[in-house]
């Protein structure tokens, strides 16, 4: 198996030189038909199959290769690289002696000719899917991603505005120049703002009074408006716009798209922030207690909960790809949850000595965003739990964070939005890709980027701002995944619902591999029995039974005791004159006993001169 | 400055007949969690199937009125059966309304064998009265009644009868011989006695579907024969453990048929490789009396004295699927029907069952987009059915207590037999035992 990576690396790696000079195919050999048309059957040899993928790679180049290794290899490439590779380590030294003949040959034949001519085959038919589906793609997705460019040198895209950003838009996109807009709403500021999955609704949630409203911001209309009273933390969206949870003072609440009550979650005490994952069904919150707790939006139940013990914690995102939650801490660490261990998955000591404010995971979830009191944004590696690089954010705490589908990074700070390009996330960028300054010192409190939109919407101290990003949002909808289409209808929204409930992922399938779930553990087996026996063996092991501690006697722990029972044996200068000087009175008492007296000075004798006597 | 922004298609339909747009976005970030998900919507499909699972479709008519001994489908058309029962009567059914056509009061004992003719016109029936019957299929009862078309006698109790595949001519098998006939003349063609040097009944003959003359049979004394039409001359001969009831040719790959036998098992051999079977099939827990192959060639549908039937398929030694109901009684005759779909039983309680050969599928025309998630459900089923909860799921079967029980006491007495056994080569000095494998010990003899 370790040959297998290796091979792979050298086949990419190699691409530039099998490009060109590669030798013309013999005459019997079946003739490489370029189109792709032909069919890999089981009987190509392995020269022929090696040939092929040469052919393939060399095509893939003239094309967009980016788009074939991300169909290749999905986004657990890495991932799933890193894991093989540790368990490829239990498999290097393995105890030999434990094996019979048989498995000992399979051992040593391991990658042989058969295996890799089998795997080069294999590769050649992903890797030509793999074109065919790009090619697919290119002719099927005709929607247009947005861009921002610099012509010249002298050009900065951060320097342009949102006002001369509508001014060019309104006669080019008028639908796009109709999204950037402020909405004053001061009764009950500051503002938090939330989309759902498709990006077609928004709450906004005014957190001092508690105003909640939705709004349908295709059309830019109310959906629903009410007032509950009391401080609203967070709020969120569950499975699709007809039902959301808010986060108020004392409990989490649910209410549906009329803006009726539908739940009072009393489980959730002094809520600070609300996740839903929408493929578990499972309503997350965590609080001033610090508990993050799981509640199952289709079945009602408490899935679990779980002590973080690391204090009151208002900082929680959930990672995308694993489903797995992110929460930041006061300390400046970040912890990973998943439903299933009531210990963190992962912590992350990300700032030192600055409390977390805002973080963010980017789809692929390989990268996240931490926003520390220290004016710090890192971003790190999730793969290796590393810090790549960090930008530093001048005008304020970066308040809230948020990463566009298509990897822009947005920064709330002060009252500066401030946007970093795709390839900011990778390495350090010097320039940030737009800047957007509130008017009127107005400090942002939530940014988040509309899904599917080149839009960002922020929730600031004077109501919300809706800017427009262009380059931020995905074009191609994909409207067989679960609620992510923004215009579905209301027999769609039903359908993909009962679809949705359908395919509900169970709770303890949330783990730092998503591909864990379903799949087969490539280890030695050996090693695997072994470490089952272990298992096995500690949990039949007999509970041994405590030792019973003595009884003690009462009041023998006393210092006074202790002390004076360590000092019995120890021998010093008083301790002699007082063993003389009872010794002394003892015989005086033995002798008054006798009426010995003789020796008794007399009691009229002056008390100077008495030892005379 | 170059500026763009996103620009995408309305998917708005302009009237509500319209049907709606789908677009698709293959990015594989965008489609989070998918093993996960496949493996629920997995899990699911495998309940859904054991949901649907109900392989019953009925009784034909209301059965006959003694056990039911032997049955037949036409070879030509999907529609006509017909069946004997112990007490000499041979019914006709009509599957498409599961009704009976009519009741011949055929014999005067035991049906023992019925066939169609090759032309699907007549069929004949024989039984342990020693006569031989050829029945027209247009007729009603009443003219059932009296006429029979043909009539022939042996002296003693026929066992089975066969027609051949492509002429009129047809073989019984009685307790003396193996007879050749052809309805024009009175007496057999050939008569085979004393095959092997052994006097044994023959008690199944069937015709091989290609080689037009060979005949292979099953006779008391364990063996299966097979013999020469051509030149009366008896080919080959192997001697099992115990007595084969029924042995029937696949029909795809003709050289090869399964024997339904006394020790619980089916077995398959090749013909050309008589010494030992190709496969076995496990799992009755008594008698296996009758089999009978799907027109795929690909299963078979075996009846057993322990009241089941089992589906095998060919690849595994373990059944598919296991078929009972609570008043189905031993079954006596298994019929595959000839487009694959359905199981005929016929059992010692005197009904004649119709069965979905496939327990959880559909009947009737699908649409189209119940057929492709019918097909997704399936394929992802075989995809995760190596994993736990999915192969617990799929593999379940509730099956009466009394088999259940006999199933776990075969398997204890198998180990034990295993355990004893490797016991005797652990502790063997002499090198006289050794481990021998199961095909291996099927077979006793072969006799040339």
């Amino acid at each position: 198996m370790t040959k297998r990576t290796s091979k792979h690396s050298d086949g990419f790696s190699k691409k530039d030189d099998s490009s060109k000079g590669e030798p013309a195919p013999k005459s019997r050999e079946k003739e490489f038909d370029p189109d792709g048309s032909m069919k890999i059957s089981r009987g190509l040899s392995n020269k022929e199959a090696l040939l092929q993928q040469k052919q393939l790679l060399a095509k893939s180049q003239e094309k967009n290769e980016d788009a074939i290794q991300r169909q290749l290899w999905g986004v657990a490439k890495e991932t799933a690289q890193e894991r093989r590779e540790t368990l490829r380590k239990d498999d290097e030294n393995p105890n030999l002696a434990k094996l019979n003949e048989k498995q000992k040959l399979a051992l040593q034949n391991r990658g042989r000719k058969r295996v890799a001519t089998a795997l080069v085959r294999h590769e050649t038919k992903r890797l030509q899917a793999a074109v065919a589906a790009v090619d697919a793609a290119e002719i099927l997705q005709t929607e247009q991603a947005g861009l921002l460019e610099a012509e010249n040198e002298m050009e900065r895209t951060s320097g342009l505005s949102q006002v001369a950003l509508k001014r060019q838009l309104q006669h080019v996109d008028p639908h796009a120049a109709s999204n950037i807009y402020d909405l004053s709403l001061s009764q009950s500021a500051p503002y938090g703002l939330e989309y759902d999955r498709s990006g077609r609704y928004s709450i906004l949630y005014g957190k001092s009074v508690g105003h909640l409203a939705m709004m349908d911001c295709q059309s830019k209309s109310l959906v629903t408006e009410f007032t509950v009273h009391e401080r609203v933390r967070d709020a969120c969206f569950l499975q699709n716009f007809t039902l959301f949870a808010a986060a108020q003072k004392n409990h989490v609440f649910i209410y549906d798209h009329t803006g009726a009550e539908v739940h009072r979650l009393s489980d959730h005490n002094d809520p600070m922030a609300l996740q839903f994952l929408p493929y578990h069904w499972l309503l997350a919150t965590i609080g001033r207690a610090g508990w993050l707790k799981y509640q199952d939006t289709s079945t009602g139940q408490l899935v679990s909960q779980h002590r973080t013990r690391l204090g009151a914690c208002s900082v929680l995102r959930q990672n995308p790809a694993n489903a797995v939650l992110h929460a930041g801490h006061s300390n400046g660490t970040v912890t990973l949850w998943s439903p299933a261990s009531s210990q963190f998955l992962a912590k992350i000591l990300c700032h030192k000595g600055a409390a977390i404010h805002s973080l963010a995971v980017d789809r692929t979830g390989r990268t996240m965003v931490t926003g520390g009191a220290d004016k710090q944004v890192r971003v790190w590696d999730l793969r290796m739990y590393k810090e790549l690089h960090s930008y530093f954010t001048v005008g304020g705490i970066p308040t809230s964070l948020d990463i566009s589908q298509r990897g822009i990074l947005g920064i709330g700070h002060g009252c500066h939005a401030t946007f970093w390009g795709r390839e900011a996330l990778r390495e350090k960028v010097k320039d940030p890709y737009m800047h957007h300054l509130m008017g009127g010192k107005r400090p942002v409190e939530t940014l988040r980027f509309r899904p599917f939109e080149d839009v960002c919407g922020i929730g600031q101290a004077d109501g919300i701002s809706n800017i427009v990003i262009p380059g931020s949002g995905e074009p191609s909808v994909d409207t067989a995944e679960y609620n992510t289409n923004p215009m579905q209808d209301a027999k769609q929204r039903q359908e993909e619902e009962v679809r949705a409930l359908l395919d509900k992922l169970r709770p303890e399938m949330i783990a730092l591999d998503p591909d864990q779930v379903g799949g087969i553990e490539e280890s030695d087996p050996h090693k695997r029995l072994e470490r089952l026996h272990d298992l096995q063996e500690a949990a039949n092991a007999k509970a041994v039974p405590q030792k019973k501690q003595k009884t003690k006697k009462r009041g023998r722990s006393k210092i006074q005791t202790q002390l004076r029972r360590k000092h019995r044996n120890i021998l010093d200068q008083n301790t002699i004159k007082l063993r003389e000087l009872r010794e002394k009175e003892k015989l005086e008492n033995a002798n008054d006993r006798e009426g010995n007296v003789a020796h008794k000075p007399k009691e009229s004798a002056p008390a100077a001169l008495r030892r005379f006597f | 400055m170059k500026i763009q922004t996103l620009k995408r298609s309305t998917l708005d339909r302009e009237c509500p007949s319209d049907l709606r747009r789908a677009s698709r976005n293959l990015d594989p970030t965008y489609h989070p969690l998918q093993r996960a998900r496949e493996y629920t919507r997995a899990v699911t499909s495998a309940k859904l199937e054991r949901m649907f699972a109900h392989p019953l479709i009925g009784n034909l008519g209301n059965g006959h009125r003694d056990s039911v001994t032997c049955s037949s489908l036409s070879r030509r058309s999907l529609l006509p059966l017909v069946s004997g029962s112990a007490d000499g009567t041979v019914a006709l059914w009509d599957l498409t309304s599961r009704t009976q056509v009519a009741e011949i009061p055929a014999h005067t004992r035991v049906v023992t064998g019925v066939v169609f003719a090759v032309n699907g016109e007549t069929f004949y029936s024989c039984s342990d009265d020693g006569f031989i019957h050829q029945w027209t299929l247009h007729a009603n009862s009443e003219q059932h009644k009296h006429n029979s078309i043909a009539t022939w006698r042996i002296p003693g109790s026929l066992k089975s009868i066969d027609h051949h595949w492509m002429d009129v001519s047809f073989a019984t098998a009685s307790d003396s011989a193996v007879q050749l006939w052809t309805p024009e003349r009175s007496t057999p063609l050939q008569t085979y006695s004393e095959l092997w040097g052994s006097d044994d009944t023959v008690t199944t003959v069937r015709f091989h579907p290609v080689e037009h003359h060979l005949l292979a049979g099953c006779s008391a004394d364990r063996g299966i024969g097979l013999f020469d039409t051509r030149s009366g001359v008896a080919l080959q001969k192997t001697i099992l453990r115990m007595r084969s009831n029924d042995l029937q040719w696949n029909p795809m790959e003709p050289m090869n048929f399964v024997v339904a036998n006394e020790d619980y098992n089916a077995y398959t051999f090749d013909m050309r490789k008589l010494d030992q079977p190709t496969r076995i099939y496990k799992g009755h827990t008594s008698a296996v009396m009758t089999a009978a192959w799907s027109p795929t060639g690909r299963e078979f549908a075996t009846g057993s004295y322990d009241r089941t039937i089992r589906i095998f398929s060919l690849q595994e030694g373990a059944a598919r699927d296991i078929y009972h109901t609570k008043r189905m009684q031993r079954v006596m005759t298994v019929q595959y029907t000839l487009d694959h779909k359905f199981i005929i039983s016929g059992s010692d309680e005197s009904n004649v069952r119709l069965w979905k050969a496939r327990a959880s599928e559909k009947l009737g025309q699908l649409t189209t987009r119940e057929e492709a998630a019918q097909q997704y459900r399936s394929s992802l089923v075989k995809k995760y059915q190596h994993l736990p909860e999915v192969k617990r799921i799929h593999k379940a079967r509730k099956l009466p207590k009394v088999i259940k029980n006999q199933t776990a006491q075969t398997l204890i007495m198998k180990e034990s037999a295993d355990r004893k056994q490797a016991n005797r080569v652990k502790y063997d000095r002499k090198g006289e035992h050794s481990f021998v494998g199961e095909r291996k010990k099927v077979v006793v003899k072969k006799v040339d």
